[in-house]
């Protein structure tokens, strides 16, 4: 009971619950249309008509950070699930399996984990072109080392847990071992390990798209809204500053709605 | 010797490992790279001319089988080539070798601050009294990797360049150009620094052998000093191979945020050109640079820990309480 | 032997926590100590022993505060004292010898080191000086080659020596008073004898006051001059040692005193309302193995453990046959080869006729039902999310599929069989105490009405009065059953409890066997006869 009432997470489950508004119906929060230009004031501070400012050619700053939620969530979310989907495969049959399998499995995640998360990203955005599809994918690939390292570690653990010991002793099938007792205690920590890093992966896919290899303009992305701001630093900070803002709070609110499902670790 | 040899395997297969994946995922991905490269620079005039392709093929070092392009390239890093840009046709190892020092200067300062930083506020959380004092200071850090380093930058350099005139906002002429470029990537290694550091010390503030010092009656500097710090760097010192990996990521956006033309920036106008050769090169180099980081750390770590020194050096001691272990004692 | 005492604790009172999860743990404590004696605080965990050992150190962990109460230590008031002048007493004045060896040393200091620092702190020795007098120290609590010694660092001495090594560190600025907290509970029996044999020594040495906490009655019967009983927080009763243990005043003295399993040599009797199924006479063993062995290969650099070399054992129908040995000894390894959780690397076990040994894949599957296995640790058994209901009915999954309305019933009845009550079934482990746990455990075990029970040490885990009901449930129930018990313990006294036969194992082989009273009482080897004279509480049964 009193975890509901843990300001942090009531905050963070208020700031993704409004992300997730912008998501799914962005005009709902964006007072104007992210493409087109809302009259002549270039480069305007932030006010209470334009919330973060008006940019270059004069678009409302916030309704384009609104609408540029959709693309660089879903990347996100994309890329975590992807990780953790394939890592979580791995790490089970790895663990599961023992021996040589483990060890020639465990020997590539080891590499992958070698590998920084960007630069298999970058690897993988040079061969397969920009976009926010191929950006996941990066990103993703990028977390699976970790997802399946994660879960191979429970697998090994709950596999030497007494209680797994005592099910063989009852005479439990193998494939009854594995799905009613190791699985279950073994993916708790990857749910967890999944809300953070899908605080990772939006920083990353957020990154990738600040360095230019996201959707093309006009399209607003939150990194490259940050980009396009960059070349105006000195007379208009804003433009970069407020949807890096942003990115900040709703990482935080991921975050935070993360240790609570961790357990408060 | 016996504890050197299996080490420097390792780092070795670390190396082979890391190209053999890009290698992979390179070719099993679809599109031609080639062509990609072509059409970035030239846009729909790039010429589709056969003979003109296989010898830009041949040029790149992107002809014949897949098994030979892995092979020969293979052995092409041994010799230190690393092949041809496919953009700008100068040689990757060049290109590489010129970047490589500013890189190091940013990240080397930011290794330092962020551990410094790190470890300052680990003494701090772990000394703070009452309860609220050590869990506040206890957040701050892991804000450190929430912050998107581009936000960090664009902070930065607009109060530090633009409104104090302090450090120069790009470029990278001197000491006072590192300077912000290190802060903002010391943020998140710092934050990784101090998970692992924290993690150890409070472990090892709860460990037996702490209240045992105190119990000594050892003043706190030296309970603090001798019997949680040395225990607690061990595992902060495992994870710098992991952190230069890090840097290496983080070096991409804050080259690009100051205008720096180190690895970072190079591997960036890379990927925008679509020049694999230059992408794998980068990979390539920071793959040695990890590796044998992680090689050094390893051996470091063999003579820091008495724990591994011995079980190198000398047979495995007898069961800990047999019988005959308790008598003769 | 003056009678002022050098420690005096006058209504002490400490609170962890705070608000709703306030927990009063200490609640109005009184200590006298006078020095050169010994006075044991012997209570179950919870019982706040330990916390007012810490008070006495000064030390109370966080979260901890003392609330009313004075602590005097050689006339000063310590409660009154700043950290900084608290600091300077301890290890000075105050001595401190821990539970747990294994932890208690710096494991990247070298041993000479982690003693000479405290007589650098405290004696303002130089370092040279302060280097050889730990030397000396080494010496005086036993430690042999000690220059060799203090070069080494903790991960090359075994549990015993090291806890040496912290007597050593407690006694190295010769204190008016230790404070031992539980300073053996981890160690083999052997190794306790002679680790507290070289406490009471030095005691005497120095004239030392020791206030020794103990969970274990026959560990403060044999050593102290006087011995309080705590039971949560409060003390229920004290006096001069012999007086509490040949008379104790208060119920819960009375209680502890019956179910010390040191303090007693006879073997536990079913109850009377437990109808017994008579014994079986018939000449042939229930199981039967015959040269185990069993070889974990080493790791790295290091040679391979000959954990089992060659073990034979015959186990008789209806009777408990129990395997103690210390650690390191191979009595798990063997039990887990009989219940085939482990496979042996040779030997040949026989269960009712059939070649156990031999059974592969579904054949040993269906076998298992016949032999059941309650582990060490009761919490650990059991996997966490399920319901109890759902745990002690999993065995009868693999004879097929029960109705909702049927399993609740079997559960239930189960639950009965360990006198354990319906309300228990929607418990998920972690809401259950470790004697109700381990009664969990033996329900699952007998769902599938097995012939042999492997206990491996199921009641070490537990407080001694837990200890006691579980055993006294497994007497019960091997006679409701005609259950037969292959008993692992590192506890002879436990064992003297339970057993029929014993054999005694030491570095992979059984050194003794035999009925149980003659190995208890006529043992034949040296081996035996310490592991026995080892077992505190001679003091009271002799």
């Amino acid at each position: 009971m009193r975890r509901l009432l843990n300001p942090v997470a009531l905050l963070s489950v208020l700031v993704l619950a409004v992300t997730l508004v912008a998501v799914i119906w962005p005009a709902l929060l964006a007072p104007y249309d992210p493409f087109d230009s809302v009259g002549t004031a270039r480069l305007e501070p932030p006010s209470w008509d334009h919330l973060f400012g008006t940019d270059a050619l004069a678009r409302d700053v916030f309704s384009r950070v609104v609408h540029g939620a959709r693309l660089s969530l879903l990347a996100a979310v994309l890329a975590t699930t992807a990780g953790a989907v394939l890592g979580a495969l791995i790490g089970l049959v790895s663990g599961a399996a023992g021996g040589r399998v483990d060890f020639a499995v465990m020997r590539v995640v080891d590499v992958m984990l070698a590998i920084p998360g960007i630069l298999l990203a970058l690897i993988v955005v040079a061969s397969l072109g920009f976009g926010a599809v191929s950006i996941a994918i990066g990103v993703g690939l990028g977390a699976t080392g970790s997802f399946a390292r994660v879960m191979r570690a429970q697998v090994m653990r709950v596999r030497n847990e007494e209680y797994i010991e005592a099910a063989r002793t009852m005479g439990l099938r193998r494939p009854t071992i594995l799905l009613r007792h190791v699985l279950p205690n073994a993916s708790k920590p990857i749910v967890a390990m999944a809300s953070t890093e899908l605080a990772l992966a939006i920083l990353a896919v957020s990154a990738l798209s600040f360095l230019g290899f996201g959707a093309q303009p006009p399209t607003p992305e939150w990194g490259s809204l940050v980009s396009d701001g960059r070349q105006f630093i000195a007379t208009a900070p804003w433009l970069s500053i407020m949807p890096g803002s942003v990115i900040l709070v709703v990482v935080l609110a991921v975050n935070g709605v993360a240790r609570n499902l961790g357990g408060n670790r | 010797m016996r504890f050197v040899a299996p080490k420097v395997l390792q780092a070795l297969f670390v190396v082979w490992a890391t190209y053999t994946v890009t290698f992979l995922l390179i070719h099993a991905l679809p599109g031609d790279p080639v062509l990609a490269a072509l059409a970035v620079r030239a846009g729909d005039a790039a010429t589709t001319d056969p003979e003109v392709l296989d010898a830009l093929r041949a040029q790149y070092g992107l002809d014949g089988s897949v098994l030979h392009q892995y092979v020969t390239h293979f052995l092409a890093l041994f010799r230190g080539d690393l092949g041809v840009s496919m953009a700008t046709g100068y040689e990757v190892s060049d290109m590489v070798a010129r970047a490589l020092p500013k890189t190091a200067a940013v990240a080397a300062l930011a290794l330092a601050l962020g551990f410094a930083g790190a470890l300052s506020f680990t003494i701090a959380a772990y000394l703070a009294r009452p309860h609220w004092l050590r869990s506040t200071i206890s957040q701050i850090p892991p804000l450190g990797i929430a912050i998107p380093a581009f936000l960090t930058g664009v902070v930065l350099i607009s109060v530090f360049s633009f409104q104090l005139g302090w450090f120069p906002a790009s470029g990278a002429n001197g000491f006072s150009s590192i300077v912000l470029p290190a802060i903002t990537l010391s943020l998140p290694t710092g934050a990784v620094f101090y998970q692992v550091f924290s993690a150890a010390v409070f472990e090892a503030g709860d460990a037996g052998f702490v209240r045992t010092a105190q119990a000594k009656g050892l003043s706190q500097p030296v309970v603090i000093g001798r019997h949680i710090l040395r225990n607690a760097v061990l595992p902060a010192i495992t994870i710098i191979g992991i952190q230069i990996g890090y840097l290496a990521g983080g070096t991409a956006v804050v080259e690009t945020v100051f205008s720096r033309d180190g690895i970072g920036r190079i591997t960036v106008d890379a990927v925008l050109a679509r020049d694999i050769n230059v992408v794998t090169g980068v990979v390539m180099v920071v793959a040695v640079i990890y590796a044998v980081t992680t090689m050094i750390v390893d051996l470091l770590y063999g003579v820091l820990d008495p724990r591994i020194r011995t079980r190198v050096a000398a047979k495995p001691r007898a069961r800990a309480t047999t019988p005959a272990g308790g008598a003769d004692a | 032997m003056s009678d002022v005492p050098v420690l005096k604790v006058t209504d002490l009172h400490v609170t962890y926590g705070s608000g709703a999860a306030r927990h009063h743990a200490v609640r109005g404590v009184d200590l006298e100590l006078a020095a050169g004696r010994i006075l044991a605080v012997v209570g179950e965990s919870g019982s706040g022993k330990s916390t007012v050992a810490n008070a006495v150190l000064g030390l109370l962990p966080d979260g901890a505060r003392r609330t009313e109460g004075t602590v005097e230590v050689d006339g000063i008031e310590l409660t009154a004292l700043r950290e900084r002048a608290l600091r300077r007493l301890r290890g000075d004045v105050v001595g401190f010898v821990p539970q747990d060896p294994s932890r208690s040393l710096n494991p990247v200091l070298r041993i000479g080191e982690q003693i000479a620092e405290a007589l650098r702190r405290h004696t303002g020795a130089s370092r040279a000086n302060a280097a050889s007098r730990a030397i000396e120290i080494l010496d005086e609590v036993g430690i042999p080659d000690p220059e060799r010694r203090a070069r080494q660092y903790p991960h090359e001495l075994s549990g015993g020596l090291r806890q040496r090594v912290l007597i050593g560190i407690a006694w190295a600025c010769t204190p008016q008073i230790v404070v031992a907290d539980e300073p053996t509970s981890a160690l083999d029996v052997t190794v306790q004898r002679h680790v507290l044999d070289r406490m009471e020594s030095l005691r005497a040495a120095h004239g030392t006051a020791v206030l020794l906490i103990t969970h274990d009655l026959a560990v403060a019967a044999d050593r102290a001059d006087d011995i309080v009983v705590m039971q949560q927080g409060i003390i229920v009763e004290s006096g001069p040692a012999a007086e509490v243990l040949a008379a104790p005043q208060h119920e819960y003295t009375r209680a502890l005193v019956a179910a010390a399993p040191g303090l007693h040599s006879a073997r536990l009797r079913p109850r009377a309302e437990v109808t017994a199924v008579t014994a079986d006479a018939s000449g042939t063993p229930l199981l039967s193995a015959r040269g185990l062995v069993k070889t974990y290969p080493g790791d790295g650099g290091s040679g391979a453990v000959h954990a089992v070399t060659g073990v034979d054992l015959e186990i008789r129908r209806r009777e408990t046959f129990s395997i103690v040995g210390e650690s390191g000894s191979g009595k798990s390894t063997t039990a887990r080869m009989i219940a085939r959780i482990i496979d042996a690397d040779s030997g040949e076990i026989r269960f009712d006729g059939e070649e156990l040994s031999a059974m592969e894949g579904e054949r040993l599957r269906r076998f298992r039902r016949y032999i059941q296995v309650v582990f060490q640790n009761p919490v650990g058994s059991l996997d966490p999310r399920m319901s109890v209901e759902k745990l002690v009915t999993e065995p009868l999954r693999a004879g097929g599929t029960m109705s909702r309305r049927q399993r609740a019933a079997t559960a239930a009845e189960l639950l009965d069989q360990v006198r354990l009550g319906p309300e228990h079934l929607e418990r998920r482990p972690a809401q259950l105490s470790g004697g109700q746990a381990q009664r969990v455990a033996i329900a699952r075990a007998l769902a599938v009405r097995p012939e042999l029970l492997v206990l491996d040490e199921p009641v070490s885990a537990l407080d001694v009065s837990v200890q006691e009901q579980v055993l006294q449930l497994l007497v019960d129930l091997q006679a409701e059953h005609g259950l037969t018990y292959l008993f692992i313990s590192h506890d002879l006294a436990v064992v003297r409890q339970i057993s029929d036969s014993i054999a005694v194992m030491s570095q992979g082989a059984i050194v003794e066997r035999g009925p149980a009273a003659q190995v208890l009482e006529a043992p034949g080897t040296a081996y035996t006869r310490e592991l026995i004279s080892a077992i505190p509480g001679a003091a009271v049964t002799a």
